[in-house]
């Protein structure tokens, strides 16, 4: 007979080490299965200076292109971080010819959080009443209420360096002090105030990285490349801060190399019973059985998962009786925005690698605000920097002269990058591809998603306020541009297991518990209802928190 | 300067003529290329020029060059491992025009000439690049072969050691974030 864990979690990342550290405090025996390899700080690269790699950088091109030609599409796919990325020929997946989705992943202990973008930023009532006051999918089930203490619970313990600025679409958190504009971003903040005030608000991202000391953490030391790693486990990721907590409890068992293949069912208690896996590394097939299980593989390995675990009483994928299992898949639209040339200080430039840019909050369609002719908004990331050696290429001459003015930092440059909500569409779906496997045996996922006119609506009305900004903050050269990203580039896909109050329209419930299948939970982006524009990490943490609360609850009152 | 950006510089097309003449430098060029054991793709007359041409661009100062830097031989690990064969050719088409155009200027191959014929011919390369910089066949591509050199130039030395740490004072920890430093200060740009 096999053991019986008191939960098992599927993934190490994000919320698979929330939900980790959350269980295995409220005493639970907790197993948690990766299905990549361990790695540790040992694998951390942030350091290595360009002359020690083989190709300075500018990376190994054509063996990315051979293994990864859709990883690399990532910009932190590169020659140091690479190795934190799958293989796309183990990992395939499909999509129609005319509808290209990239998705971009991360299989390792820890899974995406080591290389995650950091911007943390709270959603509002703005974004969880959307849909209802727009009339479009379903409502959340929960609002801003519902979810502010667990964003206080997530942010006290990572740690989150921001700036308070009081704006309704843009809660403030528990932020440790802000990192610091530099004067060219000071000039295009002190311009949108002037131009805008109150409406256009500039401030420095707020993110995962600390700046001060924190819970055993030490404060960034602006190396620059987190998503190489950090030694000094200055920016959150689960093997820096939730999983050594999960493993001091000792509750905490954390199997590498498990690749879930489905959820086994028992039809009778109308539960789910275990979890079958394939050895990353023998390829055996392996079972492991718990009272509570909860799916943090990330929003569509959790939906392959499900589609994978169908039986008889679930023919189209557990749990999905409401027929919205993989529907729904939404990911930000980005790439809209401007770049220009800006009259800032010329003694000054900025010293240091600041991992972290500026943020603009959405300013369109604002509660009690104009109307756009497009629905929802955008916020904006970007910032102001000097050129460097770089602009030599262009810089007439060459020789000792030449190489002596490049010793002067060149001119300021902005830029200013728009990520833009995507509207959840019930057309844009998953489905197994019966046709194709991985390299364990396992059907891959076939992906159908495309933005739509709202979108991309979006992303031109960013470009030309992007422009207009810069243009307020007497910039030169302003080049306005929409970048034809795919979606998946932005790398926050979310939906294909909604939450929402009707079992018959939405597979979650409010606490991220299974409609139809009590003791099964899925925390990770798929329970995702709309998008908003705000990266969306630190709302995946929070509803990971919340749910593994209700659930600890919920087991105790023995309802699972 | 972001990798996509320098893989569209390096994968730029340059106009390939070919001509008898050329087969048969071609095949000169394999002969040396066996002759010599440094290179991997490099043979001995044209990592001679890479070195010349690329210390004249960036030459040893109060600071080492790229001699020092041995952007020659960073350069050739990228004909060897990195580029395409169709862009690798074009690359060494470009460098064999050099030889060609020192011919025609000073009746001699590029290695050669004086140092004053040498940076004469530079200068002319340089003139010709902002040209086409500034025209519209820069959004069409190809780009002249100078250019594509004065940029892996750059990138070889700006990113050995000796350019790091000693021409660009790049720290690996900084240690701290300074918005607003003095211009002079000796650190990077960011």
């Amino acid at each position: 007979m096999p053991k019986t864990y008191d939960a098992i979690v599927v993934g190490s990342g994000m919320t698979g080490g929330w939900a980790a550290k959350e269980l295995t405090e409220a005493g639970l025996e907790t197993l948690v299965l990766e299905a990549g390899r361990p790695i540790t700080t040992a694998d951390y690269v942030e350091h290595v200076p360009p002359w020690q790699m083989r190709f300075r950088g500018l990376d190994d091109r054509k063996k990315r292109l051979a293994d990864q030609p859709i990883q690399r599409e990532c910009y932190a796919c590169d020659e140091y971080s690479s190795k934190f990325f799958v293989n796309d020929h183990d990992n395939p997946y499909t999509t129609e010819p005319d509808k290209p989705f990239l998705w971009l992943r991360g299989r390792q202990v820890g899974g995406r959080s080591i290389m995650w973008g950091r911007q943390v930023y709270r959603w509002s009532d703005l974004d969880f009443e959307a849909n209802l006051r727009d009339g479009i999918a379903i409502d959340w089930p929960i609002r801003y209420a519902d979810i502010a203490p667990w964003y206080d619970h997530v942010e006290r313990f990572i740690g989150i360096s921001g700036e308070k600025l009081g704006l309704p679409q843009l809660p403030d958190g528990q932020f440790l002090k802000p990192m610091a504009l530099n004067c060219g971003e000071a000039v295009v903040r002190d311009a949108l105030a002037k131009h805008w005030p109150g409406e256009r608000v500039l401030t420095i991202g707020r993110c995962a990285i600390l700046t001060e000391d924190h819970n055993g953490r030490a404060a960034c030391h602006y190396c620059g490349y987190c998503e190489r790693g950090c030694v000094t486990l200055s920016y959150f990721n689960s093997i820096n801060a939730t999983l050594p907590v999960a493993r001091q409890t000792g509750k905490l068992t954390l199997r590498p190399f498990s690749v879930v293949h489905s959820l086994i069912y028992d039809k009778k208690r109308k539960r789910v019973s275990g979890v079958r896996v394939i050895d990353g590394e023998t390829k055996h097939a392996i079972e492991f059985r718990a009272r509570v299980i909860f799916l943090c593989a990330s929003t569509l390995e959790s939906a392959r998962i499900l589609l994978n675990s169908a039986t008889p009483d679930f023919p189209s994928g557990l749990a999905n009786s409401s027929g919205e299992l993989g529907h729904n898949l939404m990911d930000h639209i980005m790439g809209g925005g401007a770049n220009g040339k800006i009259s800032a200080p010329a003694d000054k430039k900025p010293v240091g690698r600041r991992p972290n840019g500026i943020y603009v909050p959405r300013f369109r369609n604002l509660a009690g605000g104009p109307k756009s002719t497009f629905l929802r908004g955008y916020g904006y990331q970007g910032g102001a920097g000097r050129d460097g050696w770089g602009r030599g290429t262009d810089l007439p001459g060459f020789g000792a002269d030449w190489k002596k003015a490049l010793r002067d930092p060149g001119d300021w440059g902005f830029g200013f990058y728009g990520f833009g909500e995507c509207l959840p569409n019930h057309n844009n779906h998953v489905e197994i591809d019966k046709t194709k496997n991985d390299a364990w045996g396992i059907p891959v996922l076939k992906i159908h998603c495309t933005y739509g006119d709202n979108e991309w609506a979006l992303m031109k009305d960013a470009s030309i306020a992007a422009a207009e900004m810069l243009a307020a903050a007497g910039a030169r050269e302003i080049t306005p541009f929409v970048d034809q990203n795919p979606p998946g580039k932005a790398i926050h896909e979310m939906g294909t297991a909604r939450m929402g109050r009707d079992p018959k329209t939405s597979v979650l419930n409010a606490h991220n518990q299974a409609h139809d299948i009590p003791n099964l939970f899925v925390t990770d982006g798929a329970c995702m209802v709309s998008t908003a524009c705000q990266n969306p990490s630190i709302t995946y943490m929070a509803l990971t928190a919340r749910a593994c609360d209700y659930a600890v609850g919920a087991m105790k009152r023995r309802e699972i | 300067m972001d990798r996509r950006s320098a893989l569209g510089l390096l994968t730029a097309t340059m106009a390939v003529a070919s001509a008898p003449d050329e087969l048969l430098s071609l095949g000169r060029s394999l002969h040396q290329r066996i002759v010599n054991g440094r290179r991997r793709v490099l043979n001995a007359q044209q990592d001679a020029s890479l070195l010349v041409l690329t210390d004249l661009i960036l030459p040893a100062t109060d600071t080492p060059g790229a001699k020092a830097a041995g952007v020659n031989a960073f350069i050739d690990l990228l004909l060897a491992e990195w580029l395409d064969t169709e862009d690798r050719d074009r690359f060494l088409k470009g460098l064999g025009d050099v030889d060609t155009r020192a011919r025609a200027a000073f009746g001699k191959d590029f290695l050669q000439g004086t140092p004053e014929q040498q940076a004469a011919l530079l200068v002319a390369f340089d003139d010709e690049a902002a040209r086409w910089k500034a025209s519209p066949e820069a959004t069409r591509g190809p780009e002249p072969f100078y250019r594509t050199l004065k940029w892996v130039t750059l990138f070889g030395y700006f990113t050995s050691e000796v350019g790091a740490t000693q021409e660009e004072h790049y720290a690996i920890i900084p240690g701290r974030y300074v918005p607003c430093a003095p211009a002079d200060t000796l650190a990077p740009s960011e």
